[in-house]
């Protein structure tokens, strides 16, 4: 961990009824540099924090405004009291990345909270990496189409096409598959060989 | 056990400026119960005969204005991390206290938690450490790394360079005190010229002595602890001897946690010219601390050295006492109000205890071991405000140190 997590200035939301536990909890977060709001209302999707902690005992499908552990727009710290598997999931398919246990130990608070904001950050980059590949693997095709290209019209082996629009693409520091789609709209010429 | 409960005479009484009336409130109510809880041998047993002495003394002060006020229970784990509990569980469930005054290291501190939450206790942590906690049923009197380690490589780094050796134990200390230096050296734009750790009590220090040699860096953050902490100092020295260019003028060796009760450990040239920081040193300037030294010579010989572990305890023991002489009560969350409330005239300098971060406003000293086993103080800050979490971090300004010799 190259730098201390800082959460100064965030603003977080208990989704929690106020109990002796969120009144704990929100002190801690206040020591923290946290904003803190308390509330037991579904949040808005338009409204959401910067991180978000939530009653996993009481919550009900449909109290988080999105679908799915993937679509969670903030780091998510699910607060348990309950044991119970189906309690358990529900917190997993909301996408918490911590769970803090109640009655709370107040020692637990930034240890968890730096968990789920570093699983939150890991799954946007994990997000973002797989689009890109996908992007990639969609114009793949394009790819190939221009290798046959300089195969046909430059009277190269296909591992020679391949090499050579692969050094135009490091040259440029552009994705193989950009370069590719490019040569095909006219935008730039046939690589020459090498 | 509340005064209160003895009705609006004994308390105006034990109020009064008066002592002398004190005597009729004593008669009627039993002490209040102080646990004492340190380990006065083993490994460590220089630095917990040290905080031992500096609660008793405040006890003995304290006993001279406010007689019968409070009765010390002592426990002395022996280093024993099951020890500490123990000694923690009987202090609050068989004998009554509400207050443990104890702990040296973070695994005890963190071992005897638990149990002081569950009977609503109050324990005073008086040792500089790592920082990231703030528990609603601690006071803080030692440092934290903002209070120790960040003015430390404020004056080190544009002074000696920004290539330090970070030398750790292989304990929390070490591991947290490194990753937080190695996060000031990157955010300075220096780099680390190297960094390794031994076992905790670990004397073969010649690898690292090697390593150091070899890499030749800005200074050296030493981070072991004890014995291994002794030796390395021991061999820094050696290796100065042989090349200048590691004598503590240009290659300092630097400790957050070094104190004039661990100078005896080393041999009489070992440390000479090495540096560390604390909140208080025996060689501070001014009245009240040259008075203080007086009583202390008085109750422990001349020879021996005030430390900043022994100070904090000191001033920790006596806040607590006033507190519970103020509060009427040894309640610990009228205790903690009453401590909030006021800024108090102790030796570390006045002192306040913040009221979210538990933790005590403390001075700044960087101090360099001279031949008569103490440290001349070369730099000071006043009073910094504890950030357990370091949350202020990245908007505070670079502190400037005031140069004072």
């Amino acid at each position: 961990m190259t730098f201390t997590p800082n959460f100064a200035h965030w603003r977080a939301t208990v989704l929690h009824r106020p109990d002796s536990n969120t009144d704990k909890l929100i002190r801690q977060l206040r020591l923290l540099g946290f904003v803190v709001e308390i509330t037991w209302a579904p949040p808005s999707a338009d409204a959401i924090p910067d991180l978000l902690l939530v009653d996993a005992d009481q919550g009900w499908d449909g109290l988080l405004p999105w679908q799915g552990a993937d679509a969670a727009p903030c780091p998510l710290v699910a607060m348990l009291a309950s044991e119970a598997p189906s309690r358990i999931a529900w917190a997993l398919e909301q996408g918490a990345g911590a769970i803090l246990a109640k009655p709370l130990n107040t020692s637990a608070v930034y240890p968890a909270l730096v968990m789920a904001s570093a699983r939150y950050q890991e799954r946007v980059e994990t997000r973002e990496r797989i689009s890109y590949l996908e992007e990639r693997l969609r114009l793949r095709p394009l790819v190939y189409t221009v290798v046959r290209l300089l195969v046909e019209r430059g009277g190269m082996t296909e591992d020679e096409a391949y090499a050579v629009l692969r050094s135009s693409a490091m040259q440029q520091r552009l994705p193989l598959e950009t370069i590719a789609a490019s040569i095909l709209a006219g935008t730039q010429p046939m690589p020459e060989t090498g | 056990m509340a005064l209160g409960q003895y009705g609006p005479m004994v308390l105006s009484l034990a109020l009064s400026a008066s002592w002398g009336c004190c005597f009729f409130g004593r008669s009627m109510r039993p002490a209040h119960k102080i646990g004492i809880l340190y380990s006065t041998s083993g490994p460590y047993a220089a630095i917990g005969r040290d905080c031992r002495d500096g609660a008793e003394f405040a006890l003995a002060q304290c006993s001279k204005v406010m007689p019968g006020l409070v009765e010390p229970i002592h426990v002395n784990p022996d280093a024993n991390l099951n020890g500490y509990v123990e000694g923690a569980l009987s202090m609050l469930r068989d004998m009554g206290c509400r207050h443990i005054i104890g702990t040296v290291t973070s695994a005890a501190r963190k071992e005897i938690i638990p149990v002081v939450e569950k009977h609503d206790g109050l324990l005073w942590y008086t040792c500089p450490y790592e920082g990231f906690e703030a528990n609603a049923n601690v006071i803080y009197t030692g440092a934290c790394p903002n209070q120790h380690l960040i003015p430390l490589f404020g004056y080190l780094l544009p002074r000696f360079g920004k290539r330090p050796y970070l030398a750790g134990a292989n304990y929390i200390w070490g591991w947290e005190m490194n990753r937080l230096a190695r996060e000031l050296i990157a955010t300075s734009g220096g780099e680390v010229a190297g960094e390794r750790y031994l076992p905790i009590a670990e004397t073969a220090v010649e690898r690292l002595i090697a390593d150091i040699e070899k890499l030749e860096p800005s200074f050296v953050l030493n981070n072991l602890i004890g014995p291994s902490s002794y030796v390395f100092l021991a061999k820094m020295h050696q290796l100065a001897l042989r090349n200048p260019a590691f004598s503590p003028e240009r290659c300092p060796v630097v400790s957050c946690d070094l104190t004039e009760c661990e100078l005896g450990q080393l041999g009489p040239e070992d440390g000479v010219g090495q540096l560390a920081a604390a909140c208080y040193f025996d060689g501070l300037d001014g009245a009240d601390n040259r008075a203080f030294r007086v009583s202390f010579a008085q109750a422990f010989g001349a020879e021996r050295r005030v430390s900043s572990i022994f100070a904090a305890t000191y001033a920790a023991t006596s806040l607590c006492m006033e507190a519970i002489h103020g509060a009427s009560t040894d309640d610990p969350l009228a205790v903690r109000q009453r401590l909030y409330s006021k800024t108090s005239q102790t030796i570390l300098g006045p002192l306040r205890v913040d009221a979210e971060t538990h933790h005590a406003a403390l001075p700044f000293h960087l101090g360099r071991i001279n031949r008569e086993q103490g440290f001349d103080v070369i730099a000071s800050l006043p009073a910094i405000a504890a950030d357990p979490y370091l949350t202020a971090r990245r908007v505070a300004r670079r502190p400037q140190l005031r140069v004072v010799s």
